[in-house]
């Protein structure tokens, strides 16, 4: 009975219960307003002040404790590894950090909670995909003004090409500091066996035309394996369109909403995707690789993990972007030595857009009373190769093992530490892991040669005014385009005609319509 | 008036101890079920961490709109209600029999031992329970479609044929919380006054009469008071049972989007509180208006088994 009346509450009483929960947090989080500003002020008179005195080191006399806010799990050796992270930052600033840990199941809840009760935090983990320009735009981040940053992050001033800081910019203002990775890819490729390929005498793969003759071929002939397993089922579209539609074409990508522009269209012109001829082409490419048996049939509903199933030699490929296969291609080769990997790209010869720098960054809280010896903290963790290497690895010996001064390779322990976003200080200090197949490292080399910057490459749809439509359209797309696309729905024409009338009921043109109005202000500016 | 108030005050000294034992649930309730009440406003607001609660900008009828406005609106209420329905019905008739029988057939260690079984997967996890249907139903790997090989037939494709779903959910529901029923009726039938039993034999009743004139009647009651109180809920469906069994399979949706899936998928990237705030109210206006009418109906018919 108890159980019965307690699942009564339900969705309703759960939301409310949640919201009384956080009322607390919302008294002070008028507070939090009406102090970011402030702090702002006093932080850049501070700054204003020192550099009248002329450029001198920041005053490092008192001892601070910087705490800092990251995400992902707790490492296992955080005491360790952070003694001695400590220990030196205390000879060189005279501070000490501790880290809070916000695990990936549920940070993207407490992330916005942090600043709302305006906790007591001076550094904090943000990315272009972890609410910076949310958490930017309402006031959450201390801005980095030249002066600030010449002075208190000397190095990373130096050394951070202007295109990074140009692309952490918002409403021209700067609100992190950006990783500093020479080339960080976000296009995807294929992993396949190319054992396999070998034994049935196929070409190389390097078109979906190749990759469907090799995908059909491990159909027909090796009961078992599932020739391509899919990179998430909570999806709504198929895994691949992104290197076969988007990729292939020279488009944008806008994740989760179905419009795109031509990353060489000076107009940018928003248009459908799915409308396109290039699309019915792919339906047709992905209809004849379901009824050839290309995935499983029940790839919609799977349950295992891709990775997992690949590596225990479940499945004959899978699709990712080229750091995450590299890892997954080194594992697997030390698991089964016999047998022969390649990486393919489907599309070698479209450009290639390397991650913007907001991938990863940090940021100081705008309320927090340390900036300045945040950001010297945050200096030294990029470009100081003692400090670096720790954040980065961890201890010497125990969680790597240093090999000359540019490579490395994990330990068992390695794990123990590299749990947590800490990819925001790569550098041009970055040690290579030598385990990291060769395979990557080249296509990672080629990447780089055809890597092509465009206007539109930082901006960010803000979709507050169109949430309802998104939501919508989103929903259109999980019931009818996946299916779709996965070929599970006889008809292709009347299966597309459905979509498209979907995603018109579902409010379709307003979000394109909304999101040509922001491509033109952002362009015109 | 004050012979009123004296009687109240009278009562209030005579009953204390009862009163006394009745506070900490009255208490439980005020402070997890009527205090947060007030946070339906939220429903009515564009939530923002600046504002809170009840200094969020009102927006009036917008969060409700995403939810009209899918045109899904009605089928997955639909889909919803007609679940409960299955469940409410199979829920109570099956654990009924299952308790009478029992009741009627075991010798204490049989009694126990098939209690025990059937209240087993009342414990098992909707995510298990996922898994375990995936095993079975999938395509290519799963039991059945080896079995159906095996004797020679083609295979079905389970996963990607709606029309099977509904029968599907109905019987995994049924397996699940069979025990747990069974349990509840058991106790019922184990109150029931032994005299009736023994009046009823000296007049001579077989065991299905004494079934049906002693057994019955005297579990309507517990019947009702279960029925009112799954009622209420009947715009609730079973998130983790609906999610975990079909997750993401659009193909599926037409027969199993219930409204907590639906609103769990739309808004799971938006973050608007007010959205999810506006469904549950949705939900819970609608289950208090039903549970109003049932009660109405149980009271027409028999006053002292309603509810309230």
């Amino acid at each position: 009975m108890i159980k019965r009346s307690k699942r009564q509450l339900g969705l309703a009483v759960t939301s409310m219960l949640a919201a009384t929960m956080v009322l607390s947090a919302c008294g002070q989080a008028n507070k939090a307003a009406d102090n970011s500003p402030a702090a702002n002020n006093t932080a850049a008179s501070n700054s204003t002040n020192t550099g009248e005195k002329g450029n001198t080191a920041a005053d490092t006399s008192t001892e601070v404790k910087l705490k800092m806010v990251l995400l992902g799990a707790k490492p296992a050796d955080y005491d360790q590894v952070f003694a001695e992270i400590n220990k030196n930052l205390k000879e060189k600033i005279n501070a000490t950090v501790e880290a809070e840990f916000l695990a990936w199941s549920d940070w993207s809840q407490k992330y916005p909670l942090k600043f709302a009760a305006n906790e007591d935090f001076d550094i904090i983990y943000t990315s272009n995909w972890a609410q910076y320009t949310d958490q930017a735009t309402k006031g959450g981040f201390l801005e980095l003004t030249d002066d600030l940053l010449s002075q208190y992050a000397p190095q990373t001033w130096a050394a951070m090409p202007k295109v990074k800081w140009d692309q952490a910019r918002i409403n021209d203002k700067i609100y992190m500091i950006p990783s500093n990775k020479a080339n960080e890819f976000t296009d995807k490729l294929v992993l396949i066996r190319d054992d396999l390929r070998e034994k049935y005498g196929l070409e190389p793969v390097n078109s979906p035309e190749t990759y469907a003759a090799y995908l059909k071929a491990v159909a027909k002939n090796e009961k078992g394996i599932t020739p391509y397993g899919l990179e998430s089922a909570e999806t709504n579209n198929h895994n691949l369109d992104k290197q076969l539609l988007v990729q292939k074409n020279n488009w944008k990508e806008f994740a989760g909403i179905p419009f795109t522009v031509k990353t060489d269209d000076a107009k940018a012109q928003v248009f459908n995707m799915y409308e396109t001829p290039e699309f019915d082409q792919l339906l047709t490419y992905y209809k004849d690789l379901a009824d050839n048996g290309g995935w499983s049939r029940n790839a919609l509903t799977s349950k295992s993990s891709t990775t997992d199933d690949f590596k225990a030699g479940k499945l004959a490929s899978m699709s990712h972007n080229v750091t995450a296969l590299g890892g997954v291609m080194a594992d697997a080769l030390k698991a089964h030595p016999d047998w022969k990997l390649a990486l393919a790209d489907l599309s070698p010869d479209s450009k290639k857009s390397a991650a913007i720098s907001t991938q990863n960054g940090m940021a100081i809280h705008a309320t927090s009373k340390k900036a300045e010896r945040a950001l010297m903290a945050l200096d030294l963790f990029q470009n100081d190769k003692q400090l670096h290497d720790l954040v980065m690895y961890g201890i010497a010996g125990t969680n790597y093992t240093p090999e000359g001064d540019d490579k490395f390779s994990k330990t068992d322990k390695f794990a123990n530490y590299n749990s947590f976003s800490n990819w925001s200080w790569t550098s041009t200090l970055d040690r290579v892991d030598t385990n990291y197949p060769q395979a990557a490292q080249e296509i990672e080399k080629q990447w780089a040669g055809k890597v092509f910057n465009y206007e539109l490459e930082s901006f960010v749809f803000d979709k507050t005014k169109v949430v309802n439509e998104v939501a919508n359209v989103g929903n259109v797309m999980t019931r009818y385009l996946a299916p779709l696309e996965y070929g599970l729905i006889k008809d292709l024409d009347k299966g597309k005609a459905d979509l498209i009338k979907q995603m018109k009921a579902a409010g379709s043109d307003k979000i394109q319509a909304e999101l040509q109005s922001q491509i033109d202000a952002f362009l015109a500016k | 008036m004050s012979e009123r108030r004296h009687r109240f005050w009278h009562d209030v000294v005579k009953y204390r101890t009862l009163l006394l034992m009745l506070a900490p649930a009255v208490l439980l309730f005020f402070l997890f079920s009527y205090i947060p009440m007030s946070g339906i406003v939220i429903a009515f607001k564009r939530f923002d961490y600046v504002g809170g609660v009840f200094g969020s900008p009102w927006v009036g009828l917008d969060n409700f709109k995403f939810f009209f406005e899918s045109g899904d609106a009605w089928r997955v209420t639909r889909n919803t209600v007609l679940y409960n329905l299955g469940f409410i019905i199979l829920g109570n008739l099956l654990p009924m029999i299952t308790a009478i029988l029992l009741f009627e057939v075991g010798g204490k260690w049989f009694r126990k031992l098939t209690q025990s079984m059937l209240f087993l997967p009342y414990f098992i996890s909707w995510v298990v329970v996922g898994s375990i249907a995936y095993n079975f139903f999938s395509y290519e790997v799963g039991t059945i479609n080896g079995l159906l090989t095996w004797i020679g037939m083609d295979p079905i494709d389970i996963y990607n044929t709606p029309a099977y779903w509904p029968v599907i959910l109905l019987v995994v529901n049924t397996w699940k919380t069979l025990g747990y029923g069974t349990v509840m009726y058991l106790a019922a039938i184990t109150s029931i006054d032994k005299e009736m039993y023994e009046a009823a034999e000296m007049d001579g009743a077989n065991v299905f009469q004494r079934i049906l004139h002693v057994t019955v009647p005297n579990l309507y009651p517990t019947l009702i008071i279960l029925v009112l109180l799954a009622i209420g809920n009947i715009f609730q469906g079973d998130f983790g049972m609906f999610y975990n069994m079909i997750g993401n399979n659009g193909l599926l949706f037409s027969s199993t989007d219930v409204i907590d899936t639906f609103v769990f998928r739309l808004l799971i990237g938006s973050n608007e509180i007010g959205m999810s705030a506006a469904a549950g109210v949705y939900q819970s206006v609608l289950g208090f208006v039903t549970i109003l009418l049932a009660n109405y109906a149980v009271r027409k018919y028999d006053k002292e088994r309603a509810l309230f």
